[in-house]
């Protein structure tokens, strides 16, 4: 941008003033709720974007400036489309019972999995159903999430992170035997 | 600059942000660079511990937000050193970022 005029400051400040006062001119408006108290604002509705991940951010333009956050669940867990977690392996075919080494099968399903990811970097997480102990869970679905992990580096995949969420995420209900196998998975999320 | 370009540059700049007053409905980008912001286009940002956020530097409107893992707990990628923004976030509009 070209040098400015010292003389022209005191008149830009006014055009800038000029130009704030237009952009905000936008007349607030009153909520109104049954019984509650009036509140005094402006009435800003969002619309989704989705990000590269699949998950959900609220957006708004308000003509001037732009604002996005994450849409989350009140647990803070992000709203996202299916396209998110590229791979639900479920643990039957990988583990043996209460075990947490993988497979030779298993192990040769996961490398062609890694393989043909296409995707820069995964997260695995691994969790269980709601038989045994929670803390036994927990640690049963991290020792589970390692091993994928580990087979990943393997072939040279780049693993951001590996957690285990024991029986807390379930998938689908623990009062069927159809259901408890659904909840016996590893999640890897594909980062591209 | 003289005042007369600079005034001019202004006015544009008002005009290019949609200077009508906008209603309730805040889901769309107006005026020139017109879009619905469900096809805004986004690059990573790395913050400074390594965490990632999807940025959007859409003309006259910049966009920042988390990046989440389905837990709720931040990825932290490696996608670019910290305070880098990488990928094609200017990619999604047609004004030159002067401002």
């Amino acid at each position: 941008m070209a040098k400015l005029n010292f003389n022209a400051v005191p008149f830009v400040m006014a055009v800038l003033g000029a130009v704030a006062l237009l952009l905000t001119g936008a007349a607030a408006v009153q909520a109104q709720g049954t019984g509650a108290p009036t509140v005094v604002g402006e009435r800003y509705e969002p619309t989704i974007w989705i990000d590269p991940d699949g998950c959900e951010h609220w957006v708004m333009d308000d003509g001037a400036e732009g604002y996005m956050s994450p849409h989350t669940r009140r647990d803070g867990t992000p709203v996202c489309h299916r396209g998110s977690i590229c791979g639900i392996m479920p643990t039957d075919q990988l583990f043996a019972t209460d075990r947490h080494a993988v497979t030779s099968s298993g192990r040769a399903r996961l490398q062609g999995f890694f393989r043909q990811a296409n995707a820069r970097a995964f997260l695995i997480h691994g969790h269980t159903d709601s038989r045994a102990s929670d803390e036994y869970n927990m640690q049963l679905s991290i020792r589970r999430a390692n091993a994928v992990a580990r087979v990943a580096q393997s072939v040279g995949a780049s693993v951001v992170d590996v957690r285990g969420f024991g029986e807390r995420m379930p998938r689908a209900s623990n009062a069927t035997a159809h259901g408890m196998a659904q909840n016996r998975r590893v999640e890897i999320t594909c980062l591209r | 600059m003289t005042i007369k370009r600079l005034t001019l540059f202004l006015g544009a700049a008002a005009v290019l942000a949609g200077c009508q007053t906008v209603g309730p409905d805040k889901s769309r980008d107006r005026g020139v660079d017109a879009k619905h912001l469900s096809n805004l286009v986004a690059g990573v940002w790395v913050d400074p511990n390594g965490c990632d956020h999807w940025i959007i530097d859409d003309g006259l409107e910049g966009y920042l937000s988390e990046r989440k893992q389905p837990d709720g707990s931040p990825v932290c990628s490696g996608a670019a050193p910290p305070n880098v923004a990488a990928g094609p976030f200017k990619g999604g509009s047609e004004i030159a970022d002067t401002l």
